[in-house]
């Protein structure tokens, strides 16, 4: 599904994301680890093709990313879905509008439009929300919700999309362990066995081995280790935490 | 809404009678011919300046006159300065000399703010005759009372814990201010202050057309003799001071976490809880804010030396004799039974101009602000074209809010029949000018998150407007709009007095044939009128939080 091949992105003169190789298959539930400012976040944008590779290539779902412009690229990106730690909902919007949104690629903007006035396929977003456990929510104003239930407002957008692959950036790190938990399996219990690859970014180590297959730590930008979640040992953990050594990248925008 | 305007439009006369002049339309194209070739010789360029240093001289005087008012006044009206130290439970309840300082207090400054400058100035004049002290006055008492307002709600909205925590430890009420809440406001009041000068620029502007000196009384005399190319050197001249204090006060009010909130009473984001304080960048090491207070310093001291002010004049005999000649022949108001139902009929048109005018303003500066903004669309590099676009808004939303409305008025009684509809016009346009900036602040200040969301999951740019910038600019933009109302309702007055109709055109005719009472009469009018259209937008403003 994804495949990097020596990418790097450069933010002017500092690299973020430096020689990254990668490869991700259909079904597979892969966990980005690494600190802040390790190129976590820019290795997700890289996937979901809102940014281009710097150097190297980045093949997504078959396109080579430096190929696809304008609305091909919009194409490819409807088969992605993406959740983020901030949510990134509309806040004053109801949350039927904020799943509904992840039907956009679907919808022309005359449709888009018409939905914001009468909500369309209400039973489409009904569904997707009971699937996450607020379905009760479904006309309340997206800000007047706590943290978690954005968090699965966020979930049910990308379910109603429907993509073939799911991107996550650290979204469990403003939840408490309850709802931190209930959220990775939500996660995990949409992708895998469906066909449906994951790739999600994490901070606790612990929640990446159970919820995913194989880790990927980064640390300073480059890959250290890609093993499977059985083969990842103290050490690999610690070298990526380890104070002092390479890594002042600290303090990335949104690590 | 839809329905008031509609009703306004109808009532001003729009399909039902000819509005329009098409006779005058060489004259306009005239004066827009001028634009390109504004005079330029020594004489009228030396004019100009000193006319510039005039302008400014008012707005700085006026504007530190109302911060002094403001900081005093804001505090004593604060609920924060009534309300006594916590001691046990019960806090809101049966504190009757509380709630009653409090109201009395906002009742004071209610009232010169319900008048708008231009008609401090002619009252004023009256008193201390052609006095450089009136200019000053008239814009330091209204924005005063403003600032005194603003100030008390943000020392009010700013976070109370440690205050509490001194007063409970048996500290002044003034020591704990200083100490606990003035800092925390700090960065919010100083930002209000900034808003205020630019809007003491225009005003500065406006007042100079009924007298008091400076570019709007030489733009009114280069009108009567048709030098457009005169009136061009002026215009540019205040687009350029205007253009500077909107850039000073930018570059400063970006500082302050939430720049545009306060103008429009919005409430405070605050995140977490009360003992939560935000932290700002540091103010003390601030190089551009030590400069920006030299910089104003120093303008005060010119500003007065320019003006040649004397405060003497104040109580001067002949100011004191003047002032009970003008109490006595102005009151008792007239309350006439005709008076009072030709106060009414022109309070209608009044409201009718101003409903106009805001929505018209909304509208347009709405337009203009997403124009202005579009050149920084997220995290992608804007096109060329919309970044010329976006230059391009920007410049006329400059020129909308330099131009006085009163010529813009006289400007577009060239191609519309005379009535309340050019009146409303050219507030429309100024207050575009105003709200345009306003908005697309709002606009440019909106986290990309949201919208960036939407885009890599393949939203098109016209659903990502619609899905994730509309519905979070427009309850803002809804906010501004009202906010603007209550100004335009004001404004009225000073496009009336140049003839444009409603109440201010009355009182044109009344201070113009010494009918001190039904002067009188017409300002309490005024006064209820603004009264009215505040308390109905701050009702909405609240449904809409």
């Amino acid at each position: 599904m994804f495949s990097l091949r020596r990418a790097g992105v450069r933010f002017g003169s500092t690299p973020a994301l430096e020689a990254v190789d990668l490869e991700v298959a259909a079904g597979e539930r892969v966990a980005l680890v690494g600190p802040s400012g390790a190129g976590k976040s820019t290795l997700l944008s890289l996937l979901n093709g809102s940014r281009r590779p710097t150097e190297g290539s980045a093949v997504v779902l078959g396109r080579d990313l430096a190929t696809v412009r304008g609305s091909e690229l919009r194409h490819l990106q409807r088969r992605i879905g993406t959740v983020y730690q901030q949510h990134h909902l509309v806040g004053p919007l109801r949350v039927v509008h904020n799943v509904n949104a992840g039907r956009l690629g679907d919808w022309s903007l005359l449709e888009a439009v018409r939905s914001l006035l009468l909500p369309a396929d209400v039973a489409t977003a009904e569904a997707a929300l009971a699937q996450v456990g607020i379905a009760e929510k479904l006309y309340e104003r997206t800000d007047t919700l706590s943290g978690g239930q954005q968090q699965r407002v966020a979930l049910a957008r990308v379910l109603v999309q429907r993509p073939v692959a799911i991107l996550a950036d650290e979204p469990i790190s403003s939840l408490d362990p309850t709802r931190a938990e209930e959220i990775m399996q939500l996660l995990a219990g949409l992708a895998g066995g469906t066909g449906r690859a994951l790739v999600v970014s994490l901070h606790a180590v612990e929640q990446a081995l159970r919820h995913c297959d194989r880790l990927v730590g980064l640390r300073g930008g480059r890959v250290l280790f890609d093993a499977a979640a059985r083969d990842v040992t103290t050490a690999m953990v610690e070298s990526l935490y380890r104070i002092g050594e390479r890594g002042p990248e600290q303090g990335e925008g949104a690590a | 809404m839809v329905l008031a305007l509609a009703g306004s439009l109808v009532h001003a006369g729009v399909g039902l009678q000819p509005t329009l002049n098409p006779a005058g339309w060489p004259q306009l194209r005239r004066f827009l011919a001028a634009a390109v070739e504004p005079a330029a010789s020594p004489e009228f360029l030396r004019l100009t300046w000193e006319a510039t240093l005039t302008t400014l001289a008012y707005a700085v005087l006026g504007t530190a006159m109302a911060l002094g008012i403001g900081v005093v006044a804001g505090v004593v009206i604060s609920e924060t300065w009534w309300r006594r130290p916590p001691s046990g439970r019960s806090r809101r309840r049966g504190r009757v000399g509380e709630v009653g300082g409090w109201l009395a207090s906002r009742l004071v400054v209610g009232l010169p703010r319900g008048v708008h400058e231009a008609v401090w100035g002619l009252f004023l004049v009256s008193i201390l005759g052609l006095d450089p002290l009136v200019g000053v006055l008239a814009i330091g008492i209204p924005y005063g009372a403003v600032t005194a307002k603003v100030y008390a709600e943000l020392l009010d909205e700013a976070p109370r814990g440690p205050f509490e925590a001194l007063r409970s430890a048996g500290v002044g009420r003034v020591r704990a201010l200083t100490y606990a809440l003035a800092p925390l406001a700090f960065p919010d009041l100083l930002s209000y202050a900034f808003y205020r000068f630019e809007c003491a620029i225009r005003g500065a502007a406006i007042l100079g057309i009924i007298g008091a000196g400076g570019l709007g009384f030489q733009l009114a005399l280069s009108f009567q003799s048709l030098r457009y190319d005169e009136m061009w050197t002026l215009i540019y001249a205040l687009v350029a001071v205007c253009g500077l204090a909107d850039w000073w006060s930018t570059t400063l009010r970006r500082r302050s976490a939430l720049p545009t909130r306060t103008i429009a009473g919005l409430p405070a984001e605050r995140e977490g809880h009360d003992s939560v304080v935000a932290i700002r960048p540091s103010l003390r090491r601030d190089r551009r804010l030590h400069a920006s207070a030299v910089v104003a310093v120093a303008l005060v001291v010119v500003s007065v030396w320019h003006l040649g002010i004397d405060v003497s004049t104040l109580w001067a005999p002949r100011a004191q004799r003047l002032a009970s000649e003008i109490a006595t022949s102005s009151l008792p108001p007239d309350l006439g039974a005709a008076n009072l139902a030709r106060l009414a009929a022109l309070g209608v048109q009044t409201l009718e101009m101003s409903v106009i005018a805001a929505v018209a303003a909304c509208v347009a500066g709405m337009v203009a602000a997403f124009a202005v903004a579009g050149g920084s669309d997220g995290s992608r590099p804007a096109g060329a074209l919309r970044q010329v676009g976006a230059i391009g808004a920007r410049g006329l939303l400059l020129v909308a809010r330099a131009v006085p409305p009163p010529v813009g008025a006289l400007l577009l009684l060239f191609v519309l029949l005379p009535g309340p509809l050019p009146g409303a016009l050219a507030l429309a346009l100024y207050n575009a000018g105003i709200l345009g900036r306003l908005m697309a602040e709002v606009v440019e200040n909106l986290d990309p998150g949201p919208l960036g969301a939407l885009r890599s999951q393949g939203a098109s740019p016209g659903q990502g407007f619609v899905y994730a910038t509309l519905p979070r600019t427009l309850p803002r933009f809804a906010a501004f709009g009202l906010y603007r109302w209550e100004v335009t309702i004001r404004e009225t007055v000073v496009v009336g007095l140049v003839g444009a109709g409603g109440l201010g055109r009355l009182l044109g005719q009344q201070l113009a044939a010494f009918d001190y009472r039904g002067v009188t009469a017409t300002v309490a009018a005024l006064v209820v009128l603004t009264f009215a259209v505040d308390v109905v937008s701050a009702a909405v403003r609240r449904s809409l939080r």
